[in-house]
């Protein structure tokens, strides 16, 4: 897997790079902003691109308006935006090609190494990662106004959180002892409660999942 | 003497006098129509010639009525007498006869005198005095020698005897200085529309376009539609009459309608002084209507120096109020106990004696130096106000440079040192009670983490800097702990940045209280842009009773609003939920 990252603290792009480099990831360049990320990107056609959100010259939301460019410019390239504070808008942008391949995670959750590598490859293999605090949002959102959520049972619930985040179910499993067949039971009653098709792609099963609490 | 209800006695006998000439005009009307040969073949266009000086009377009276002291009017009215003068040749009577001859050309001489005169009714430079002169001497002097000594003409009651060498050598004469008095008239004319102000150009040029063609018209006009065309005579009378009934109307029209200057009308003034003054509009514009020039403007002396001040607070020196384009501006000082207290600056191309903006200018001298206070509160009020929008917009300026220091550097600091603690919990060299410590540590150091992002979201929402006040209040509302509903009427960026940080506090604030004290179960928020207000609404079903002190940072926020000029409405009733409404002057 061939990476850019983009973040504009040297001491943290450095720490990220040494991180990816030590799991066997070639990191293929490391920017310090937007314009030579797409430069970056241009030059070595990665697999993935982790980028800050907020980074020189405006500091603002210029990482976010790269990724979603890059997801349009190169199908091929997959995004991971970081973020010191995650919102559902943004979670929504980058949702909104329907075509995965997009992370959204607050910066810290790169310090939970292993998780974190995981969600890196989920998003370069064209799956979702979103970070736990949006998925919270997104569900304490959907429990008030969506019925067909609010009826579901609290460990329904807890499972599709997981879903939401882009766990696997072997992951979901592990992360709430549960045997990866009651996994399965679960998410096929969540389904039905939402009036979900079931797709036979992984991935795609998790967007309309997302779709359906955006929405 | 009755005490009059009126504001000036002074004007009130002014427009009796006025009624009497034309009353006076009417009955010397009939006197002339009675006298006129009643069988003669172009009876009709005596008749006109008669009535037309009724339209020099009734347009003289009307001007000098509205602009009591420009002497548009009574050079109107003069030129009625010309008019007058013309029609009595055509009496019976010889020494009317005798009247008419000598004053038969004046009517030219008084359109020269009109257009040079326009608009202020005074000559205003030595050629002008001198082309006036000229053209009544040719008028009046230059006239003579063709009726005393010309051809012995039928019933001309001046004529002595025929001396052709004296009465041709006048008419030569008479069409030279006529020729010179056009140029000279022409030259000046052009000049004062290259150098009229752009509204003016426009009615100057018309009205000068009509005079040229109406002098022509009345001089020339006999001699070549009548001769050399062949023209009945009835036509080319009735030609040459339309034309000189239409110079009064032109000029009593561009006088009155034309934004040209009207002097000295003080009862207006008196009026404007005696009107309750919260409905009055400004004392500059009270002036500026009065004394007829729409650029008037008024300014105020401040204190302790000699600079001054206008109703906006721009401020000048007194050289300079002179000195300021277009380049004929005058000024005079409004006295009060000795002392200027305003100055008065006005067009001096417009108006051109100062004497009626001084006599103004005391008339209005009381009101001007209350105005001045005024004047001077309001530069202090808006130093004040803008010196607090500094320091909020410093506030702010330093809230998101905290936030961002924490974000680059603490936060930073605390990944690392989480990423440290998991390499540490991961290392298969480390025994596994030491790598359960190093993961636990790596969790606490996440929770801090997590306080700080707490912390610097409150000190300054990441959002709102990102994306704006709806993306910001989205957010907001998105992690309520209860329903929480959502209207937005606004756009991200559609006002400044003070406006949305100001009206995102305050939704957070309100929201916080709620929260903390209200205990509700259902809160709303909306957030509409009408105009030029944004107003911010936000209610919740709570137990009420919420005042703006008891810590609820109400006050400050109140504060905020009132930098940004706008006002904060705060209804909780116990037991009845409450109420923040809040209206900023929205501008992005």
């Amino acid at each position: 897997m061939r990476v850019v990252i983009a973040e504009d603290e040297a001491i943290l792009r450095r720490g990220l790079q040494l991180l990816l480099e030590e799991d066997g990831i070639e990191v293929a360049e490391a920017v310090g902003d937007a314009p030579a990320l797409h430069d970056a990107v241009e030059r070595a056609r990665p697999d993935l691109v982790i980028t800050d959100i907020r980074m020189p010259p405006t500091h603002t939301d210029e990482g976010l308006v790269a990724a979603l460019r890059i997801r349009a410019e190169h199908p091929g390239t997959a995004v991971v935006v970081l973020s010191q504070h995650v919102q559902r808008r943004s979670a929504g942008a980058l949702l909104m090609g329907d075509r995965g391949g997009v992370g959204y995670l607050l910066k810290q959750r790169i310090a939970d190494v292993d998780t974190f590598l995981d969600d890196l490859r989920t998003v370069a293999a064209g799956g979702t990662a979103l970070d736990p605090d949006v998925v919270e949002v997104m569900m304490n959102r959907a429990v008030r106004s969506d019925n067909a959520v609010a009826r579901l049972t609290p460990r329904q619930r807890e499972v599709l959180a997981l879903m939401a985040e882009g766990r696997s179910n072997a992951r979901i499993a592990a992360e709430l002892f549960l045997s990866e067949k009651a996994v399965v039971q679960h998410t096929s009653r969540i389904y039905d409660a939402l009036g979900l098709a079931v797709d036979p792609e992984a991935h795609r099963r998790v967007l309309a999942v997302l779709h359906h609490l955006n929405g | 003497m009755r005490p009059s209800p009126m504001p000036s006695s002074m004007s009130g006998s002014l427009s009796r006098a006025l009624d009497v000439v034309l009353v006076a005009g009417v009955a010397l009307t009939a006197i002339e129509l009675s006298l006129l040969p009643w069988d003669d073949p172009s009876l009709p266009l005596l008749i006109g010639l008669a009535l037309v000086f009724l339209i020099y009377v009734g347009t003289g009276v009307l001007a000098w009525r509205r602009r009591p002291t420009n002497r548009m009017g009574a050079l109107i009215l003069f030129g009625g007498v010309g008019v007058y003068l013309a029609g009595l040749q055509n009496t019976e009577v010889p020494a009317l006869v005798a009247a008419g001859l000598a004053g038969s050309t004046l009517i030219l001489a008084v359109l020269v005198h009109l257009l040079h005169a326009f608009p202020s009714g005074t000559l205003r430079s030595a050629l002008s005095r001198w082309t006036v002169g000229a053209a009544y001497v040719n008028s009046l002097v230059l006239q003579l020698p063709g009726t005393l000594f010309g051809p012995a003409g039928q019933g001309n009651p001046l004529f002595i005897t025929e001396l052709p060498a004296v009465a041709d050598g006048a008419s030569a004469l008479q069409a030279f200085v006529g020729f010179g008095v056009m140029l000279a008239t022409a030259y000046v004319l052009i000049r004062r529309v290259i150098d009229a102000r752009p509204g003016q150009r426009r009615v100057l040029t018309l009205l000068y376009g009509f005079g040229a063609v109406a002098a022509l018209a009345i001089s020339v006009i006999a001699g070549v539609l009548g001769r050399a065309l062949e023209m009945p005579p009835a036509v080319v009378g009735g030609l040459q009459l339309i034309f000189i009934a239409g110079v009064p109307i032109a000029f009593t029209v561009a006088a009155l309608r034309g934004g040209f200057a009207r002097t000295g009308e003080l009862d207006e003034l008196a009026s404007w002084l005696g009107s309750a003054s919260g409905g009055r509009a400004p004392l500059s514009a009270a002036l500026a209507r009065a004394l007829g020039d729409p650029s008037l403007t008024l300014w105020f002396r401040m204190p302790h120096s000699d600079r001054y001040l206008d109703e906006h607070g721009n401020e000048m020196a007194a050289s300079e109020l002179d000195a300021t384009p277009p380049p004929s501006r005058g000024s005079v000082p409004i006295e009060l106990g000795g002392g200027a207290v305003a100055r008065i600056a006005y067009d001096a191309a417009l108006i051109v004696d100062p004497e009626p903006v001084r006599t103004a200018g005391r008339v209005v001298a009381i009101a001007a130096d209350r105005e001045r206070l005024i004047a001077e509160l309001r530069v202090n009020r808006s130093e004040l106000t803008r010196s607090r929008e500094r320091v909020l917009d410093a506030r702010d300026q330093e809230r998101e440079r905290l936030a961002r220091d924490l974000h680059d550097g603490l936060q930073v600091q605390l990944v690392l040192l989480a990423i440290a603690a998991q390499q540490l919990a991961g290392d298969p060299a480390a025994p596994s009670q030491l790598a359960a410590r190093a993961t636990h540590l790596r969790k606490e150091i996440d929770a801090a983490a997590a306080d700080l992002r707490r912390l610097t979201h409150a000190v300054m929402p990441a959002a709102l800097v990102q994306h704006g006040l709806a993306a910001a209040t989205e957010d907001l509302v998105d992690r309520m702990p209860i329903t929480t509903t959502l209207g937005l009427g606004i756009e991200d960026g559609d006002c400044s940045p003070a406006v949305e940080r100001t009206a995102y506090f305050v939704v957070a604030e309100a929201l916080t209280n709620a929260i903390k004290h209200g205990s509700p179960t259902r809160a709303a928020v909306r957030l509409v842009r009408t105009g030029d207000i944004l107003e911010i609404d936000v209610r919740d079903d709570g137990v009420g009773g919420a005042t703006w002190h008891g810590g609820t940072g109400l006050r400050g926020l109140a504060d905020r609003v009132d930098v940004l000029g706008g006002r904060m409405e705060l209804t909780s009733a116990p037991g009845d939920g409450t109420r923040i409404r809040v209206e900023l002057p929205c501008v992005s």
